[in-house]
């Protein structure tokens, strides 16, 4: 590279690394002029990515997405809960993103990372507003009884189900870690977020001698005397399922899945999140010194749209191997 | 638009999990040689374990460790530049963080007190640092543990270790660490979570196996001194074969990167 | 185009409410300003520049914090996101470069929330940064658009048609400046510089052109929303000399 500099300007004399470092503007000019990234990407491709259904144990679904080396860990728990008096047939999701000090030189102990509390909310907004979770499901014996159960309390000991109705929905509690900080943190996130969610079981359950809800495993089903009440485990339907993409605007050229230097170096990211039928969840932009004009946006909106055909795939062919195991 | 759920603050919630920890199945024979193991080891026999090094790229140097169930990752920073209020040093500053994920214990967010795990730690490593090799800078580790199958403290300072070579870090020797708890008669080394629920007695030791020194010894719990002798022993042995399972793991490193 | 959009307060859908700001409400602040866009409304205070940057922060460029005062309760959240949204935003439109190595305080207040509460604070605090005299590229101007089931676009939605929408989309663009210079470089490429976007935030979700549509619309009413803003900042410069 410094071979082929005819300016003759310090990056004829100096190591790449330390050019790197002390001017890294112009250490991207210098690769985007070729249309290449320091990685060896072209501008718009994005890093390679793999999924992991099942990594927690102790979770009712979890999985750990890899972009890059960015690397996500998500587990799902289930609790029981009383629905909310203003959709009183429905559960609920709950979505915490945690930022752990092992995961970026930027983190310190005690000093929560300023990016968590907004990506937390970013999550739980995406996922709620592109309606992947019907909250109905989430719902512990479904079909008419436990809805009557609710409607009319009074008959409720005419039916042979002692359930509570106020106790018959989950809150699925997703918790995100993310393990290694590496750029472009909300889509690794989003899409560990989904597939936990894919991986995720509903499972049977009875009810104990106090009228509390416990989860029934195989062998105990059998001997306990209480009757499980709900027929078998079950999983969710994810329907239009969404995925996202984050892009830098620098000057003229759109850079698809930034590693946290490029995210340092060129500072305005746009991240937009479509759906499996391509219908747009989010679109943002928090500030930035580029405008973006309309062309531009349009160009992002096509790279999310590739993008969402490969991590469907990735996402597909992890569910796939998951059954086979 | 959707806008319920979510941020709502949700009401009161459980978790339906058959509580394990109320029934402990494994007291009632506590004095009887024939007792297996709820995993089906030998008593002297330590988990399966898994080991890796540069399990995080942004730090400095990282390491992956697997116990059974038990799974933690350590990340080092630095050494680098001290937080501002402290005072000039000769020598390097070790800082040590441990940490649980809300998923790490079968009840969401009941992770161990891991405020004195954090002290202990950094006991057990700072005398097999040389301090002297990073004047006036800090080396930060910090460890997370993704899931708690026991035994997390000797895991988490046996990885950190690994950890600090991988950063390149000086060190006299590596610091592994075994426990062993007393199970009425019966010693068991490497415990579960289950058989630490129903302890008599633990004794952990952090040691820097190839110079036969220890760096941090605690015993809890009801303990007779010969009882202590053959504890001591048995985490020293499995100590010294933990040192050469790490050993070879950062030669692999080694030599795969060239 | 169906007209049969009716709105709660009898509005037509591209009229925006009753617009009014007022700069200097604070004695003790270096700069302040309240703004409202029919009952939502934000007071907007602007301290600094101060000496120093957070650490981490770069020292080389001035550095701007906002604290966002709900109108009650404690901040969460959601409230982290906004100031995350509007720190960059400002940052984008401040010249960083004139006092390195300070920091800008914007704290904001929410007085009302009546929908439009994020383009609201914006439009305040770029008020508030003019009357603190912080040297700015431009100015930015926020509007909000409501998409309705059916595809259409109404601006500027009140809390009531926040709950009915498909989708909300905020947008916030560079304000129209009339150059003294025609020819000056305040065109990129083909489209003028105004028509570039500084910030967005959706929330709901709707095809790619409803979203485009919001994005005309929206654009089209920034330039009521600057010439608004220009007339209220001239008619001040005299009184506060």
């Amino acid at each position: 590279m410094e071979a082929a500099n005819p300016s003759g300007d310090l990056s004829a004399e100096m190591e790449v690394d330390a050019f790197r470092r002390l001017f890294p503007l112009r250490f991207f000019d210098r690769h985007l002029v070729e249309s290449i990234r320091p990685d060896g990407r072209p501008l718009g491709r994005a890093r390679d990515t793999t999924l992991a259904l099942g990594a927690v144990a102790s979770a009712d679904g979890s999985a750990l997405a890899k972009i890059g080396s960015t690397t996500m860990l998500a587990a799902i728990k289930l609790e029981v809960m009383t629905p909310a008096t203003e959709s009183p047939d429905e559960g609920s999701i709950a979505i915490d993103f945690h930022m752990p000090p092992i995961c970026s030189p930027m983190v310190r102990p005690g000093r929560p990372a300023e990016a968590a509390p907004v990506i937390s909310k970013q999550l739980s907004d995406t996922i709620l507003s592109s309606g992947v979770i019907n909250l109905k499901e989430l719902c512990l014996i479904s079909g008419k009884a436990a809805w009557m159960a609710y409607l009319y309390p009074e008959e409720r000991n005419n039916m042979n189900l002692k359930v509570d109705k106020l106790w018959n929905f989950m809150i699925t509690i997703v918790d995100i870690y993310c393990l290694d900080a590496d750029g472009a943190l909300f889509d690794a996130a989003l899409l560990s977020a989904i597939a936990a969610f894919s991986h995720l079981e509903i499972p049977v359950v009875s009810l104990d001698e106090d009228g509390r809800v416990v989860i029934l495993s195989q062998d105990e089903g059998l001997k306990t005397s209480n009757e499980p009440v709900n027929a078998e485990k079950r999983k969710l339907t994810l329907s239009d399922i969404p995925f996202s993409l984050t892009c830098i605007l620098y000057k003229n050229y759109i850079l698809a899945d930034p590693t946290a230097e490029e995210e340092s170096v060129m500072e305005t990211l746009i991240t937009v999140v479509l759906d499996s039928s391509y219908q747009l969840v989010s679109l943002y932009k928090p500030g930035g010194s580029v405008l973006a004009y309309t062309s531009a946006l349009q160009d992002c909106i096509a790279l999310t749209r590739h993008r969402v055909q490969e991590l469907k795939k990735i996402l597909d062919e992890a569910m796939s191997e998951m059954e086979v195991d | 638009m959707s806008g319920k759920g979510g941020s709502a603050p949700h009401p009161t919630t459980y978790s339906p999990s058959p509580q394990n920890q109320k029934r402990p199945k494994s007291l009632i024979f506590k004095d009887n040689v024939d007792w297996v193991r709820p995993d089906g080891r030998g008593f002297q026999h330590c988990r399966p374990a898994f080991l890796r090094t540069g399990a995080v790229n942004a730090a400095s140097g990282s390491a992956y460790a697997e116990f059974g169930n038990t799974k933690v990752i350590v990340s080092v920073f630095g050494p680098r530049e001290s937080k501002k209020a402290q005072m000039y040093s000769d020598i390097g500053r070790l800082n040590c963080n441990v940490s649980y994920t809300t998923f790490a214990t079968p009840v969401r967010g009941q992770g161990a007190d891991h405020k004195e795990f954090s002290s202990v730690l950094h006991k057990a490593l700072e005398g097999a640092i040389i301090l002297e090799s990073f004047p006036k800078t800090t080396v930060d580790v910090f460890a997370l543990v993704l899931e708690s199958g026991g035994s997390d403290l000797p895991v988490v300072i046996s990885c950190a270790s690994l950890a600090l070579a991988d950063a390149g870090i000086r060190m006299y020797d590596l610091v592994t660490s075994v426990s062993v708890s007393c199970l009425g008669k019966n010693l068991v080394i490497d415990p579960i979570f289950e058989e630490e629920n129903c302890q008599d007695g633990s004794l952990i030791i952090a040691c820097m196996p190839s110079r036969n020194e220890v760096t941090q010894l605690t015993i809890t719990g009801e303990w007779s001194t010969p009882k202590i002798h053959e504890a001591m022993q048995l985490c020293l042995d499995a100590c010294a074969k933990l040192g050469m399972v790490m050993r070879s793991c950062l030669k692999e490193t080694a030599s795969s990167q060239e | 185009m169906v007209m049969e959009v009716d709105r709660v307060d009898g509005r037509t859908p591209n009229q925006l409410r009753p617009l009014a700001c007022s700069r200097n409400v604070l004695n003790r602040a270096h700069g302040s300003a309240s703004w409202s866009q029919g009952d939502t409304k934000v007071v907007a205070a602007v301290y600094g520049p101060k000496a120093g940057t957070k650490k981490g922060e770069n020292p080389e460029k001035a550095c701007i914090e906002v604290i966002w005062k709900t109108k009650t309760g404690q901040s969460g959240k959601p409230e982290k996101e906004y100031e995350m949204i509007l720190r960059r935003t400002l940052q984008s439109i401040c010249l960083l470069n004139i006092h390195p190595n300070t920091t800008t305080s914007v704290i904001l207040q929410v007085v009302n929330d009546d929908g439009a509460l994020l383009p609201c604070a914006i439009n305040a605090s770029c008020a508030a940064l003019v009357d603190a005299g912080i040297p700015l590229k431009h100015l930015a101007v926020a509007i909000s658009c409501g998409v309705v089931e059916s595809g259409y676009v109404i601006l500027d939605p009140s809390k009531i048609e926040e709950q009915k929408l498909k989708a909300l989309v905020h947008l916030v663009f560079p304000n129209s400046v009339p150059s003294v210079h025609p020819k000056e470089s305040s065109r990129v490429g083909d489209e003028p510089k105004e028509h570039g976007l500084i910030s967005s935030v959706t929330h709901g979700r709707m095809s790619v052109d409803d979203y485009l549509h919001s994005l005309e619309r929206g654009h089209a009413a920034s330039a009521k929303l600057s010439a608004f803003l220009r007339k209220n900042l001239q008619s001040q410069v005299p009184s506060n000399a």
